[in-house]
């Protein structure tokens, strides 16, 4: 016989309780654009209500006129053009150079037992401090620049690659020998590729090394440049004019990321 | 042809997990490895293939690999070992690019096994579209198509669950009707040996030494759990005191 | 009486005792300036040492600087009531936010009396640099963009009629990498203070090829203070600018007399400013004998060249066009201001 049905009542109300919940943040993009666009807000009244100095402190609405103005004369694209000239060369030989050298870490032993050591004390140097030397080395023009930018670019490339070669499953690398492959063929097939993920996290790294780098070797005879820029526009006491350049800067850096992160998208489609 | 095991033992900086191992390989067999864990059959596998330089003893060829032989020992892992960025296709001609062969007859070749292993529909797909057993299949048509003098297949089936496990035994016993080919093959898995393998080779556990080799008599298409019986026992209890020793010897080593 | 005649006296006595300030002195203003240690900043110096400003009144403390831009900054953010210094365009870029006032002249680049030179670099010199009609072609080093070197640089295009674009620049920040870059030759041409120019010229290292008194005169320093001394301590900033001119008189008496060939003819008491100079600079007598700038005695500023020098660098876009030129300057603190125009 089924019991009666007076318990229907309190059978509704108990429900298992539900335990599972939080410990899963997840992004939404929301609250960061109004962040930011409160942050813009607060700092534009802070100036225009005279809160903060506006000799110091130019406000957003400023630094975007004096962007414009850079823009519109066409000065903006004669700088952007020279820095990222430097810095393409400049990162390219870099990226080469530290590939090279860091590939042959990960393969071969004579390299490792040189490079490793060679690569850790040379590092740590501020490529800054070695700008005045390239100059006496290279003079005062572009090699010195791109000298700069180049060596700053090869540690942190060389130290990406070999420790990218040096996780890259060896389970493979003897799967491709147990199959006969020359040694080119494995390098080039297996050890290259599978590197290809810790090689490409190294670039994000060098370039933003490069941006910074660019904007110090631009101190000495650059009459174009974005780090140029915001040097002289300090000694000209044109701040809005300053914070333009440096707004630039940010933005060439997250152009840089994007870049970055569509080339990840595609080359790493199979992770 | 023949593969000689004469006298072969390896040791590990100073473990020994192998011990004077005496063997041939013979022609158009099938010859299962087993044993409990650490007693060396994937060392003495990657010995036989040249991968593995033993401490001791030598693995000796006697005759020439078959006509048209591209990679005489072949073979195939337990983790499949398939390049994550290659298609399935692209993985499979992995084991042909850097052999004398034009493209046709490359595509050619990739497209036989392909069909053999039924992955033709999956010839576009990459590794992490496929599940385990789909992955081996790869890497069996892989081997197949660097035409091997001898398999040499390393647990293949350890890695995925019982029902695939079943349904890549019946490949392989499909596989092996069409295509005869040396094999040696490691597993731990009586059942598996006694399905494949035409001789069972049972190894001590560490050192290992030949324990007992044992020919299974019953012919392919007979062989079931009744006929098989009488010898699943045998090296069941073979390999039991022999797996229990090994056990306990893992556990003690771990603790000191 | 003689009670009522004496007590008459006496109220006499002390009417007088206190027109004639019989009681406790009163104190000196206090008032700060940033300068730089530089030969042009002598007059300070001098007024200092020699009293031309406890003459006034004033108790002057001195601060010093490096670089240009701090010394305008420091009056601009208040940290010190006068400064000194040459003027570029960031000089005017902070004028123009209205936060410093120009009451009187301080160097100025004057024909006849040897100030910044343009200097050749001995290679560009043999490859024909011969003169300052040749430069366009060249690399020309400067310490940055819109400083005092770009200025006369692109007056002196103007002067000579080429075009200051052909003339490529390179800023270098600071005067030894520009002594550096022409002695190696890494420029071929720069514009150096006489005492380095002559040095160099003297060792063979470089070539003197111009000079800017002889091109370009203009009013390269001036002395400036806050539309808020202005405005809330006039008397100070005259007593000031009167203590600054008495002690530019002096200065003009000991080092800018001529002799009737036109050479310099050092004042009886000129050592003695000398050595003020020195002790403020620490630039050795002979050296400073030699880089002595034009200063008028009168603190008279060239009126017309201010304004064109904010319209030049207005054109260049280096200073806000905003920039009223007539508002940056007061010339009430001087009489006979030169070449103003109406």
């Amino acid at each position: 016989m089924k019991p009666p049905r007076a318990e229907a009542q309190s059978d509704a109300d108990r429900k298992v309780p539900f335990r599972g919940g939080g410990f899963a943040p997840r992004i939404t993009r929301g609250p960061a654009v109004i962040a930011f666009a409160v942050l813009i807000a607060l700092w534009q009244a802070a100036v225009s209500w005279r809160i903060a100095n506006p000799l110091f402190l130019p406000s957003p609405i400023e630094i975007g006129r004096a962007l414009y103005a850079l823009a519109a004369s066409g000065e903006l694209w004669l700088h952007i053009a020279a820095s990222l000239r430097r810095i393409a060369i400049g990162w390219l030989l870099g990226t080469a150079g530290g590939l090279a050298l860091g590939v042959a870490i990960g393969l071969f032993g004579l390299a490792r037992s040189v490079g490793v050591p060679l690569v850790s004390a040379l590092f740590p140097i501020p490529k800054i401090a070695l700008l005045p030397l390239f100059i006496l080395w290279f003079g005062i023009g572009e090699p010195s620049k791109v000298a700069t930018i180049a060596l700053g670019v090869f540690f942190p490339t060389a130290v990406a690659a070999f420790g990218a070669v040096d996780n890259v499953p060896r389970s493979l690398i003897r799967m491709a020998q147990s199959f006969g492959l020359p040694f080119a063929d494995i390098v080039r097939k297996v050890v290259l590729p599978g590197a290809l993920p810790g090689i490409l996290s190294g670039f994000r790294i060098s370039a933003s090394i490069a941006l910074i780098l660019v904007v110090a070797a631009e101190m000495i005879n650059a009459q174009y440049g974005i780090g140029a820029l915001v040097l002289f526009s300090g000694n000209l006491m044109r701040t809005d004019q300053l914070l333009a350049g440096v707004v630039v800067l940010s933005a060439l850096g997250l152009v840089i990321a994007f870049v970055l992160g569509r080339l990840e998208r595609r080359l790493l489609r199979w992770r | 042809m023949e593969l000689v095991v004469d006298g072969v033992g390896h040791a590990y900086d100073g473990l020994a997990v192998l011990d004077g191992i005496e063997l041939a390989v013979r022609d158009g067999e099938v010859l299962a490895l087993i044993g409990p864990s650490g007693c060396g059959k994937s060392t003495l596998l990657g010995i036989l293939g040249g991968m593995l330089q033993p401490t001791r003893g030598a693995v000796r060829l006697k005759g020439d690999p078959p006509a048209g032989t591209l990679n005489p020992f072949t073979y195939v892992f337990q983790d499949f070992a398939l390049l994550p960025w290659r298609t399935v296709e692209g993985n499979v001609s992995l084991a042909l690019e850097h052999h004398v062969l034009d493209a046709g007859e490359r595509g050619a070749a990739v497209d036989e096994v392909l069909s053999l292993t039924g992955l033709s529909e999956f010839r576009s797909a990459l590794p992490k579209q496929l599940s385990g057993g789909m992955r081996q299949r790869v890497g069996i048509a892989r081997a197949l198509a660097a035409r091997p003098a001898v398999l040499l297949l390393d647990e293949p089936l350890s890695a995925l669950d019982a029902q695939t496990r079943d349904l890549l035994l019946e490949d392989f016993e499909r596989l092996w009707a069409l295509r005869r080919v040396t094999a040696v093959y490691v597993t731990h898995n009586l059942d598996e040996a006694l399905r494949l393998a035409d001789r069972i080779v049972v190894l001590s556990r560490r050192p290992g030494r030949i324990r007992e080799i044992v020919a299974v008599d019953v012919s392919r298409p007979q062989r079931g759990v009744a006929t098989l019986a009488g010898l699943r026992d045998r090296l069941w209890r073979l390999i039991r005191d022999e797996a229990a020793s090994a056990d306990r010897e893992i556990v003690a080593h771990e603790a000191a | 009486m003689v009670v009522s005649r004496w007590l008459g006296a006496w109220c006499i006595g002390a009417l007088a005792g206190v027109a004639l300030g019989a009681g406790p002195a009163p104190a000196a203003d206090k008032v700060s300036v940033s300068a730089l240690t530089f030969v042009s900043s002598a007059p300070l110096f001098i007024a200092q040492d020699r009293g031309h400003f406890a003459k006034e009144g004033l108790e002057v403390e001195i601060k010093f600087f490096t670089a240009a831009q701090p010394v305008a900054v420091a009056v601009t953010s208040g940290d010190a009531d006068f400064g000194t210094t040459g003027l570029t365009a960031g000089y005017f870029n902070l004028a123009g936010k209205g936060t410093i006032t120009i009451v009187c002249a301080q160097s100025r680049e004057e024909r006849g009396w040897e100030f910044n030179a343009y200097v050749a670099s001995n290679q560009a010199y043999a490859a024909g640099l011969t003169g300052l009609d040749k430069l366009p072609g060249r690399n020309f080093g400067i310490s940055t963009i819109g400083s005092s070197h770009h200025y006369m640089l692109g007056k002196l295009a103007e002067r000579r009629g080429f075009a200051m674009d052909q003339v490529k620049l390179a800023p270098l920040q600071t005067v030894p990498n520009m002594i550096a870059a022409v002695k190696s030759g890494q420029v071929d041409a720069t514009l150096l203070p006489a005492q380095y120019a002559n040095d160099l010229q003297a060792k063979g290292e470089a070539k003197v090829i111009g000079w800017v008194h002889e091109e370009t005169p203009w009013q390269l320093g001036a002395v400036f203070t806050s539309p808020k001394m202005i405005a809330e301590r006039r008397p100070v900033v005259e007593r000031f600018v009167r203590a600054w001119v008495a002690a530019a008189s002096e200065y003009d008496a000991e080092f800018q007399k001529r002799d009737a060939q036109g050479k310099r003819v050092f004042g009886p008491n000129a050592d003695a400013l000398i050595a003020i100079i020195q002790k403020y600079t620490k630039a050795e007598p002979a050296v400073i004998k030699v880089s002595l700038p034009y200063i008028d005695p009168q603190g008279r500023l060239l009126v017309r060249d201010l304004y064109d020098q904010v319209r030049w660098y207005q054109a260049q876009n280096m200073v806000d066009k905003t920039v009223d030129a007539k508002a940056i300057v007061d010339l009430s603190f001087v009489k006979g201001h030169l070449d103003v125009p109406n």
